[in-house]
């Protein structure tokens, strides 16, 4: 029994601080917030699941009850808390808008009449109704 | 399993250095937000790994706690940050 | 109230109590006289004093496909953490990016809340912005690098909205001509 324990615990446990590992550098190299909260959301999440499963493994079976709840909370929170950063980014021009290949938001706002002022964006050829005139003199 | 646990400790702490660096770095609020509440989960992470290497469960509710705060403290900042930029 | 409305009014209120009794269990890690006790105390009190609207009106849970639901999310959250992951090492500063509009034909708060977090944990998507009021949502997608790549992330949002509405259904229906102002509202 003990050793099936260990042996999850070892294939889990490296795979998960490596995911960590590789969200932490998600989060150096990517070059907008928009772009960081991916790997923040998912390899940051996943990598904490499995250390939490590893963990749980290895405990008194009265625990892994709590570390579940740890998980299931992490697994719901995590996309609420990217979804209200990500559209804070967006509403305050936090985005880096050169970067985007097609920002089809700001075609709907120029649409609606209320375009955003963010940073300078280029022409979009795609876009079905060009970039919106306040946006030219920035 | 003391090496192993050991050595997914490192890992983690390497990897909350690295987004300590980005803490620093910003450049922007929100960026530090994200940043802080990635070191939160790790921290997570790092403490439940430290339980197996000492070998007691005293910092279980910890845990809890910071997975709740975590969560509660980036949304409110989030929200701050929108309504002060939303000011201007 | 007749009592049976009474009856009825109780009723609906009792999955929270007993899921908010749960945690508190869990949490105090033990299942002592008191903790029970306490614990049916404060989640009736809890329930009777933050009393929340109905959820999901005319719902019909199905728990074999809320199963397999979670279940998909969890391959999903596996599945994303490994692409994410080789972006990182191989796109890395260059990535290219986009907002992506995905209308939606689901109208409750909390299947429009499911497919946002379900959409989060799916490859390469991480919703951005709801617009409650035209069911949309914005989603940033990454990477994204031709027409192509937006068409495939707008049917795989679309996907997970499938699997929702099959695992709860689509609580009431909505018929056009309430939200008439947009005249591009409908999928193709």
């Amino acid at each position: 029994m003990t050793t099936v324990r260990d042996v999850i615990t070892a294939a889990v446990l490296p795979a998960g601080a490596a995911f960590c590992l590789l969200g932490a550098v998600g989060l150096l190299r990517f070059p907008d917030v928009a772009s960081r909260l991916h790997p923040a959301a998912k390899a940051q999440t996943l990598g904490l699941l499995l250390i939490l499963l590893g963990t749980a493994v290895q405990m008194p079976l009265r625990h892994a009850p709590v570390l579940l709840l740890i998980a299931v909370f992490q697994m719901f929170t995590a996309p609420i808390t990217s979804q209200i950063i990500g559209r804070t980014a967006y509403r305050t021009g936090a985005l880096d808008r050169r970067l985007m290949f097609r920002d089809e938001l700001a075609d709907r706002l120029a649409r609606d009449g209320t375009p955003v002022d963010g940073p300078d964006r280029p022409d979009d050829p795609h876009g079905p109704h060009g970039p919106p005139p306040e946006e030219a003199d920035r | 399993m003391n090496v192993l646990y050991g050595t997914v400790l490192a890992t983690v702490a390497a990897a909350g250095l690295l987004t300590l660096v980005r803490l620093v770095h910003g450049p922007r609020a929100l960026d530090r937000i994200l940043a802080l509440d990635v070191l939160v989960t790790m921290v997570i992470a790092g403490t439940a790994t430290g339980m197996l290497l000492r070998k007691d469960t005293t910092s279980l509710p910890v845990l809890v706690v910071l997975a709740l705060l975590a969560f509660t403290g980036s949304v409110t900042a989030a929200h701050l940050i929108e309504k002060r930029e939303g000011m201007r | 109230m007749t009592r049976r409305r009474h009856a009825r009014s109780v009723m609906r209120h009792v999955p929270m109590i007993a899921w908010l009794w749960l945690l508190w269990v869990l949490l105090w890690g033990s299942a002592s006289p008191v903790v029970l006790l306490g614990g049916l105390l404060v989640a009736t009190v809890i329930v009777a004093g933050f009393a929340l609207p109905p959820v999901l009106p005319g719902a019909v849970p199905r728990p074999l496909r809320i199963g397999r639901l979670l279940f998909h999310l969890l391959a999903d959250l596996v599945r994303s953490g490994a692409v994410v992951a080789w972006q990182v090492v191989r796109h890395g500063r260059r990535t290219s990016a986009a907002i992506v509009e995905v209308p939606l034909r689901v109208d409750s708060d909390l299947l429009i809340t499911a497919v946002a977090e379900i959409t989060t944990m799916t490859p390469g998507t991480l919703v951005a912005e709801i617009d409650r009021g035209r069911r949309r949502l914005y989603v940033h997608a990454l990477p994204v690098d031709d027409e192509q790549d937006l068409v495939r992330r707008k049917n795989a949002v679309q996907g997970v909205e499938r699997r929702v509405t099959r695992a709860v259904g689509a609580g009431r229906r909505h018929r056009g001509g309430v939200t008439g102002r947009d005249p591009e509202g409908g999928r193709p």
